[in-house]
Order: structure tokens, then C-alpha cells, then sequence
């Protein structure tokens, strides 16, 4: 038994290895960590100020994150989340309480190296209080098969002059199934930065739904995503700011690139209830700049080279 | 001398319009030849069928760099053999940095290099190593960074498309005293430009006219021709006349 959870582990650290994670980051006392894979937790660190709360469950584990008030964590937080087989379901409901005057940074790596059939579902709920930080980057490692279906919903409050900033990345092997859905209100003077980068291919299938609630005076929101697409791959991206309080302001800024038979659609909404609120949006769907692409070959690269360089810097 | 670039009956027609006509130039190695002449000439769309780039397949003439027949080969190909171009109005991209977008080009990556390069065009690398090549930049930033990026590929033929335009008279100097490095690092220069006071440090002279070469001599005897008859043409496509007149 403890041999099988050694090779677990090992496993995962190698597929968060290959999805870009630094695995010292496990053995740093440091480092706050957490690795899960499936409902078995593998390992977990905590340090002073940070409370770190696990409970399995039939399909994965809940989490309940506290940093308390007036700490701020000095090295990001790691996180390992996976399934190794092929076939399974991976349920992850997490709550991160980030006290008045608390911050944290947090990387998250999920990987689904040998995915053929892996529903993986993120419940996470985000409760900043006043004057805090909270950044949290999900970067995912599939497979190239594409058999995973990704849904992580987000629901928040960002408090009064407190800062929430969530980046979603998936550029490694295929999409899938990619639901995502963000709804996060902000209070008096708060900040939310939205950010999904997506690169799909064969027939995935992309669904983003992001909404930012200016509820507080001098709210800000900015939600920004970058889909590319190639293959047959479909995308969806239904990007909302509503702004309800005065001097609240709001930006979308949507761009999917479509390649080969890929179908693109995006949808920008922007509501103002008061006066003295703005919003504004950009959104693009179109094919790569080819002046782009011309550029890069004269400095000498191939055309598939040239893509992969644009396409790598539009996801950064 | 060796011929490095030697284009003979380029023509090149969009539409209905002909862009370039009955074009024949010879380019020497390690020379500077400017290609002078008013907006709307031809100059950048002969820039485009130089380099190959989609759309600007002549639809007659040859085009030979190093004696090789590149016609009908693709821009990384020609890329390859050595020559490059540097747009009058370069692409913007966003999340590549820099340092990345110098470095891409360059057959080593040395950082040392880089630094170099910027300095060449009066950009500090500290300032600008890590900033993105989006639209953050000035039109003028961009600029720069595109001629730094291909000195540091040190290319045997660089087509430099306007690289004058955009730039403040302050730094014209700059970008002069850089075309001559690009000479002085061994890169011949094939320099795309309307304004005659560039064309002084070039070595020989083309005047462009309606897509077509209508003269050709020293940088001094063309750019005063430039001065004294293209500045108020009154002879916008037809060329002829201005050869006739000439002749006379």
C-alpha cells in the first residue's frame, strides 16, 4: 500500500514537472502545498498563518483554506491536483478564506497525463476580506488525447480595497471538454482580473462564462481571455461586467484566433446602472495576422514555427 | 565586384494596376543601394516581392540572391539563404518580449548581443528587454526594435522598408549611422526610402517612379533630381516623360 502511494506521488510530481511546476517546491518548508490525486490526499504543508483543511470524499476532496488575519504567505502556495488513469471523476470543492489585511499567492497544476475518459469538477468558492490579496493561476497538463472534461465554477467576494486575481491556463495537449464559470462580486474600492487562456484543438469544445459584479464604489474589474483554436474546435466565451455603484469601472477584452474548421463566438455584455460607472469592451475573432506570421519567417522560421511563437505569446 | 541581388523584368500587377513594371536592378555585396522615391512609387510592394511575402507573386521576372533563382521560393527559404526584411510598419505581438523577438532571428541568442543591438537604436535594454512588442509601444519604439532585431540576425542582405518614417529628426542620425553598421558588420543594405537626405550614405542610387526605375547613379545626382523634379512631380504615372525630358 504505502509503496502504491509513493509511485502516485511520484507520478504526479513528474506530470506536475511537465506541466511547467518546480516539484522542490513539495520538499521547501516554505512552500505551502497540497497534492491530491483523485480522493486521496499525498501530501500537505502548511505555514504559519495558513491553515490548510482536507476531507475525502466519494469522488475527491474538500478543501478549506484559511489565512488569517493580518498574514500575509510568503512563498506562492503549490497545488497538485490529477487523476492518473485513464477513466474517473475528480470532484474538488475548495473554499479559500483570506482574512482582513491577509494575502496570499497560489499556483495550481492539474494534470491528466493519461486521460481518456476523467471528468474533473473545481467548486471553488473565494471569500476575501478587507484589504487583502488573493492571486491564483490554474495552469492544466492533459494528455493529447483529449478525454477530460474540465468544469471549475468560481464564485467570490472581493472586499472592500481588496485584490482578486484568477489566471485559467490551458495550453498543453487537449482541451476536451473545458466548462469554465466565474461570478465574483466587488465591494468599495475592490479589484477583480479575470484572465483564461485556452488553446484547443481537434474537437474540443471551450465554454467560458466570466461575471464581475461592481457592487462597492470604485470597483474595477478587468476580464480578459485568449482562445485559440485549430482543428474542429468549437468556443464559446460569454464575458459580463455589470457595474451598480458610482466611479466603478469595467473592461472585456475578448480575442479567439480560429484556425482550420474551427467555430469561434464571443459575447461581450456590459451593464451600467449608475451614472457615474463605465464599461467597456473589446472583443476580436478573426484568423492569425499573417503580417504576424511573414514577420517570423523572415528571421528565418518555419511557418508552423511562426504560429507556435504567436500563438505561445498570445497565452502567455 | 559580386552580385548579391539582381531582380531582372520584375512585374508585379494587382488588379488592374500595375505596381511594379519592367524592373531591373542589380544589387553589389556589401554595398548600400537605396531604392528613392515618392509615396505610392512601388517601393514597398517591391520590398514585399523581394522578400515573398503572400500576395506579391511577380507575375513575371526573376529574382537571384547569390545566384540562386528565389522566385518561387517561400519567405522562410529565403530567410534562410540570408536576407530579411525590416517593415515600414512592423506587426505588433502580444506576450512575446523583447528580448524574445530579437533573439528569434539570431543564429546564437547571446543576451551580450541583444543589449547591442538596442543600444544601436538608442534603446535602453534595461528599460526594454522585458516589455512586450504589443501595441504598448510607440509607433517609434516599434520601430527600433524592429531594426535591432534584424542587425542582431546580421543578415547578408537586409531590405530596410522606410526606416526613416516614424523617427523623430533627432534620432535620424541614428538610424543613419546604424545603416552604415549593418554595412560594417558585412550585410548588404537594400534601403527603401522617400526622403533624399537619407539616401546620402548609400553607395549607389535607384530613383522609383510609377513601379518602375526611371534613374540611376550616385546618391548625390539622384537625390538632387529627387529634389529638384519628384518633390512637385506634375509627371505621376508616366515615367517616360520624365526619361524623355531627362534626355533632352
Amino acid at each position: 500500500m504505502a509503496t502504491k502511494i509513493i509511485d502516485e506521488y511520484a507520478e504526479m510530481m513528474k506530470a506536475y514537472e511537465q506541466s511547467g511546476g518546480n516539484v522542490g517546491e513539495f520538499s521547501n518548508p516554505n512552500v505551502p502545498s497540497i497534492v491530491i490525486s483523485g480522493n486521496k490526499v499525498l501530501g500537505k504543508n502548511e505555514v504559519k498563518g495558513l491553515i490548510i483543511e482536507p476531507t475525502p470524499t466519494k469522488d475527491g476532496v474538500d478543501v478549506k483554506i484559511t489565512v488569517k488575519k493580518g498574514t500575509k504567505i510568503l512563498y506562492p502556495m503549490a497545488l497538485c491536483f490529477g487523476v492518473l488513469p485513464k477513466e474517473g471523476v475528480q470532484v474538488i470543492n475548495m473554499e479559500a478564506y483570506i482574512e482582513d489585511e491577509a494575502g496570499m499567492n497560489a499556483v495550481s497544476h492539474c494534470v491528466f497525463p493519461n486521460a481518456e475518459h476523467i471528468v474533473h469538477k473545481m467548486n471553488y468558492k473565494v471569500h476575501l476580506g478587507n484589504h487583502s490579496f488573493f492571486r491564483y493561476k490554474e495552469i492544466h497538463f492533459h494528455g493529447d488525447k483529449g478525454g477530460v472534461e474540465v468544469v471549475p465554477y468560481t464564485e467570490g467576494e472581493v472586499g472592500e480595497n481588496s485584490y482578486f486575481e484568477s489566471t485559467f491556463t490551458l495550453k498543453e495537449g487537449r482541451v476536451g471538454k473545458l466548462d469554465i464559470k466565474y461570478d465574483v462580486d466587488v465591494k468599495k474600492g475592490g479589484k477583480l482580473e479575470l484572465y483564461s487562456k485556452v488553446w484547443a484543438k481537434g474537437n474540443d469544445e471551450v465554454n467560458i462564462e466570466e461575471k464581475g459584479n461592481l457592487k462597492g464604489e470604485e470597483a474595477k474589474a478587468l476580464i480578459k481571455s485568449r482562445v485559440v483554436l485549430q482543428d474542429n474546435s468549437h468556443s464559446k466565451v460569454l464575458s459580463v461586467v455589470n457595474a451598480y455603484a458610482p466611479y466603478s469601472r469595467g473592461h472585456v477584452d475578448c480575442m479567439e484566433v480560429v484556425q482550420d474548421d474551427s467555430v469561434a463566438e464571443a459575447v461581450p455584455v456590459v451593464g451600467v446602472s449608475n451614472s457615474l460607472a463605465k464599461v467597456t469592451h473589446e472583443a476580436a475573432i478573426g484568423s492569425l495576422d499573417s503580417k504576424e506570421i511573414e514577420t517570423l519567417e523572415a528571421r528565418g522560421l518555419t511557418e508552423e514555427e511562426a504560429i507556435k511563437a504567436v500563438v505561445s505569446g498570445l497565452l502567455k | 565586384m559580386e552580385e548579391i541581388l539582381k531582380v531582372t523584368d520584375l512585374y508585379l500587377k494587382k488588379g488592374n494596376k500595375e505596381i511594379i513594371k519592367n524592373f531591373n536592378i542589380t544589387v553589389e555585396r556589401g554595398s548600400i543601394s537605396v531604392v528613392l522615391g515618392v509615396n505610392g512609387a512601388g517601393k514597398s510592394s517591391l520590398a514585399y516581392v523581394l522578400m515573398g511575402l503572400s500576395g506579391y507573386k511577380p507575375d513575371n521576372g526573376k529574382i537571384f540572391f547569390k545566384g540562386i533563382d528565389i522566385t518561387d521560393k517561400t519567405v522562410t527559404e529565403r530567410a534562410k539563404l540570408g536576407m530579411t526584411l525590416a517593415w515600414q510598419t512592423p506587426a505588433s505581438f502580444e506576450g512575446l518580449t523583447v528580448r524574445d523577438y530579437i533573439q528569434i532571428g539570431m543564429k546564437n541568442k547571446s543576451i551580450a548581443l541583444v543589449k547591442e543591438a538596442l543600444e544601436k537604436v538608442a534603446l535602453d535594454p534595461i528599460l526594454y528587454l522585458n516589455r512586450t512588442v504589443d501595441k504598448s509601444l510607440s509607433g517609434g519604439e516599434r520601430k527600433r526594435i524592429e531594426l535591432a532585431a534584424v542587425y542582431a540576425m546580421h543578415p547578408e542582405l537586409v531590405i530596410l522598408d522606410e526606416p526613416d518614417s516614424g523617427i523623430d529628426i533627432l534620432s535620424l542620425e541614428k538610424i543613419k549611422k546604424l545603416i552604415v553598421d549593418f554595412k560594417e558588420t558585412g550585410s548588404t543594405v537594400l534601403l527603401i526610402t522617400h526622403r533624399d537626405e537619407v539616401a546620402e550614405i548609400a553607395d549607389t542610387a535607384f530613383l522609383m517612379c510609377s513601379g518602375e526605375i526611371i534613374k540611376q547613379g550616385s546618391p548625390a545626382e539622384i537625390s538632387n533630381f529627387f529634389k529638384d523634379e519628384c518633390n512637385h512631380c506634375d509627371h505621376k504615372g508616366a515615367p517616360e516623360k520624365i526619361i524623355q525630358e531627362n534626355v533632352k
